[in-house]
């Protein structure tokens, strides 16, 4: 683990160096031609931004050794609480999507080989086909068109309603549930797709290896061979999926959390990155690099779990 | 488990949540619940950021006194708010405000004289560095003379001073006096906020929603209607809508042009339209050639069909531009001619600066060079990247290749500093102060300014030196309308239009005055009809 440190700070020092190349300051900003001379080199002073990027980036540098990520220019703000903000929703929000990735992707892989080229097979496999070429603002636009104007069935936006202060445990929870339902199928349906065809053509060639065909021969049933002996070497691909959809439950989809109005950290990545308040971004960037190094881990993790060939020692 | 049981589980748990108690969330008639493009920058007036900002603000620190949307024939009237009444003195170098004896903040401390002295102090600070600080500088001393009155004195007169003086926030002394000015940037001001105007904060979950209930401590008799107010912050336009037709937020501030026919069409929405003080143009380098010539910049200008900029980009929501003054305004020189769209007379007037067509490739050109030149937008507005699309196709006609460029905002404002640029479109919000030297004084190299265009003319500059010492707005009026003259004379910009405000609200808000004020312009006799 401790190897990955250095990759780390790579990750965080190209960062800093991209957002020093691109054109623009959080000075520009808050350079007021209203001010006095005086008046604005306090503002940028305050920030830090009067001095040259190697000393911002040292000091930055030395602060987050002990764990001070720095103040969000944006925000005013410690990085760190602005993270531990975002942070929640998005990981309820991934965790939703993921959770509907899996989920629905493997019930639809189900009944896709149940009968292979049967009607509920092709009709799921049009569907997945579909579903995985569109883009989430359109799908985003047209579940909100459907669920919340045409049927009037769930909340187009937000984590709760304006009410839900008042309401009790139970309605709470309900109301939550409404909300998170339509942005986790946004991010989960396209995922969901993809992994509903990886896992019916890994299904399908298992069930035609000689091995499955010999627990058949020894009269093993058919939900036995499914759970049992099938799906667990089907689910390597799947394996693979996770790993790299960990990174999005705390890194955010910008896309989802913007047209859902979801306060997550892909909004605030986005907004930081676009007002050049780099301590967030760097901020959001090192959250970002542990969580793709974690979910490559949990994926490196996971095939020993499924494939007991990576148990063996080489 | 049968393989099809995930599918039919999924199924009914999809169909148990979305139920047909409906998404629509019924919002209770005492909660009014308003759609926010952005989150509240800040709790703390000094350190908030636009105007959306300051609307939400305004609900709840006090201000002495409520400017009118009657700016139109005469300058601003204001009506009392915390200031019962105000006087000049006769050498109109001071001005004293009577403060009404019933006003408190929310811990139930009067609101005084004291906190009218501690603002200025605040406002005035270099150390905090205002955005609006400049407003103080005629500003000499503020006393209190007792506790309820309070005397402003300036080092000239001029007409706007108890404008000024008005738009200063209030803030409490006795509260955030004790924190370092050099603290104010880092403090999280929401657990020190204290409510003198008609709301007060009763929750804020960051890019979620802000939530106001009426302030008790509202002067009796005069509390808002309605007791409950929630902000949702809909980052998206498009979502923002769908919200107000899904019946889940009652008002929107801002909607596009685009959207306006959707919700007209709607049942139960109404819209209310209005200028809303800014004007979309283009602005010229001219620090750098061809702009230089203003030969080239009216012809420019006579090419550009804004009539159908207004109907296509706009949909007929926005007026054509004609000054640096807005037409809204008592200010607005009504004698000025429109640029007309004559692209065949432009043609000529490119002729005689020079710009022809020698080589025969459709482009005009100069000494072996062609008439091309770069428009910039920002990447974040769909509006201005369809002007600038508009305006391309426009002069390619008379034989101008137009480069359109949309960069990132926080890039194209690292290059309008710079005096990077040939061309961009912008849009200026016009305060109901009229400040010419703020865009059109002439700057020196390198010294930062809005003059972004670097536009220079002495006659100009005597003339502002001379709106700036008048004395009162009848002397500034004919200094105004010549100014207006010799600029549009000039061409430093292409005026495109005037923009208007949609504001989307339920059919069920009764009794608002939305105007170009404030949208929450008398919010205490709103109410929602259930």
């Amino acid at each position: 683990m401790l190897a990955l440190v250095p990759l780390v700070w790579l990750v965080l020092t190209l960062s800093f160096v991209v957002l020093q190349a691109a054109p623009g300051t959080y000075a520009d900003a808050i350079d007021n031609p209203r001010l006095s001379p005086a008046g604005r080199a306090a503002a940028r002073s305050h920030f830090g931004l009067d001095r040259p990027p190697l000393a911002q980036y040292g000091s930055w540098l030395k602060a987050a050794l002990s764990g001070d990520l720095g103040t969000s220019f944006m925000y005013r703000k410690p990085v760190a609480r602005v993270i531990a903000e975002a942070l929640p929703p998005t990981m309820v929000l991934g965790g939703a999507g993921l959770a509907i990735t899996l989920g629905l992707g493997l019930a639809l892989a189900l009944a896709s080989t149940r009968r292979p080229h049967g009607w509920a097979d092709r009709v799921i496999s049009v569907l997945s086909l579909g579903v995985s070429g569109v883009p989430s603002f359109w799908l985003a636009g047209m579940l909100i068109l459907v669920f919340s104007i045409g049927l009037g069935w769930l909340p187009p936006s937000h984590m709760r309603s304006t009410d839900a202060a008042g309401l009790g445990a139970v309605s709470r929870a309900i109301d939550a549930a409404r909300h998170l339902l339509l942005p986790a199928l946004c991010l989960g349906l396209v995922g969901a797709a993809g992994t509903a065809r990886y896992l019916r053509a890994a299904l399908l060639d298992v069930r035609a290896s000689r091995y499955l065909l010999a627990a058949r021969a020894r009269g093993l049933s058919e939900s036995r061979l499914l759970w049992v002996h099938a799906l667990r070497p089907a689910l390597l691909p799947v394996v693979t999926l996770i790993g790299l959809s960990l990174p999005i439950l705390v890194s955010g989809s910008v896309v989802v959390e913007t047209v859902f109005s979801w306060p997550g950290m892909g909004q605030v990545a986005f907004n930081a990155a676009r007002a050049r308040d780099v301590p967030l971004v760097l901020g959001a960037t090192l959250v970002g690099a542990v969580a793709v190094i974690l979910g490559n881990l949990v994926a490196d993790l996971l095939y020993a779990v499924v494939d007991p060939r990576a148990r063996r020692p080489s | 488990m049968k393989p099809t049981a995930p599918l039919v589980l999924a199924a009914a748990l999809l169909a148990a949540a979305c139920g047909p108690s409906g998404g629509r969330e019924a919002a209770p008639a005492e909660t009014l619940v308003i759609g926010l493009a952005a989150d509240l920058s800040s709790w703390n007036p000094y350190l908030a950021g636009d105007a959306h900002d300051e609307e939400i603000l305004a609900l709840v620190y006090p201000s002495l006194a409520v400017e009118q949307p009657d700016y139109q024939l005469h300058p601003p009237t204001f009506a009392p708010s915390l200031a019962a009444s105000w006087e000049h003195s006769e050498d109109g170098l001071s001005l004293t405000f009577h403060l009404r004896e019933d006003a408190v903040w929310s811990d139930g401390v009067p609101v005084s004289a004291e906190d009218l002295v501690f603002s200025w102090q605040v406002q005035s600070s270099e150390e905090l560095g205002w955005a609006w600080g400049d407003i103080t500088d005629a500003i000499t001393r503020v006393e209190a003379v007792d506790a309820r009155t309070v005397r402003y004195e300036f080092n000239r007169r001029y007409p706007y001073q108890l404008m000024d003086v008005n738009d200063g926030p209030i803030v409490p002394a006795h509260a955030w006096r004790g924190i370092p000015l050099e603290q104010w940037q880092d403090t999280d001001w929401l657990p020190r906020v204290l409510a003198a105007g008609p709301y007060r904060p009763a929750g804020h979950t960051p890019q979620q929603e802000i939530v106001l209930e009426a302030n008790p401590g509202a002067a009796a008799g005069h509390g808002p209607r309605i007791p409950r107010l929630v902000f949702r912050i809909v980052p998206s336009s498009t979502n923002l809508v769908n919200q107000l037709l899904a019946g889940s937020v009652h008002l929107a501030g801002g909607v596009a042009p685009a959207d306006a026919a959707r919700l007209q069409a709607a049942a139960g929405i109404d819209l209310t339209v209005f200028a809303d003080r800014s004007y979309t143009h283009v602005c010229w380098n001219l620090a750098r050639p061809p702009f230089d010539d203003p030969r080239l910049r009216r012809a420019l200008a006579m090419a550009v069909d804004r009539e159908a900029l207004i109907e296509v980009v706009y949909d007929g929501f926005a007026l054509l531009s004609l000054g640096p003054v807005l037409s809204s305004m008592w200010a607005f020189n009504g004698a000025l001619e429109p640029v007309p769209f004559e692209p065949a007379a432009a043609a000529r007037l490119l002729a005689e600066a020079g710009w022809q067509d020698r080589d025969g490739d459709g482009v005009l050109d100069r000494d072996g060079a062609p008439l091309a030149f770069e428009l910039l937008a920002p990447a974040e507005s769909d509006t201005r990247q369809d002007v600038v699309l508009m305006i391309e196709r426009d002069l390619a006609r008379i034989g101008v290749t137009v480069t359109p460029r949309f960069v990132e905002w926080g890039a194209l404002q690292a290059r309008m500093d710079a005096g990077d640029f040939d061309a961009f479109v912008n849009r200026w919000v016009e305060p109901t102060q009229i400040d010419l030297a703020g865009i059109w004084h002439s700057v020196l190299p390198g010294e930062p300014s809005f003059n972004y265009g670097r536009y220079a003319n002495p006659e100009v500059d005597r003339l502002l030196a001379e709106v700036d010492a008048a004395p009162d707005f009848a002397a500034q009026k004919p200094l105004l309308d010549r100014i207006q003259e010799l600029i549009v004379a000039d061409q430093p910009y292409l005026f495109l239009v005037e923009n208007t405000r949609l504001v989307a609200h339920s059919s069920r808000l009764r009794g608002a005055d939305i105007n170009a004020a404030s949208i929450f312009f008398n919010i205490r006799e709103w109410e929602l009809a259930p």
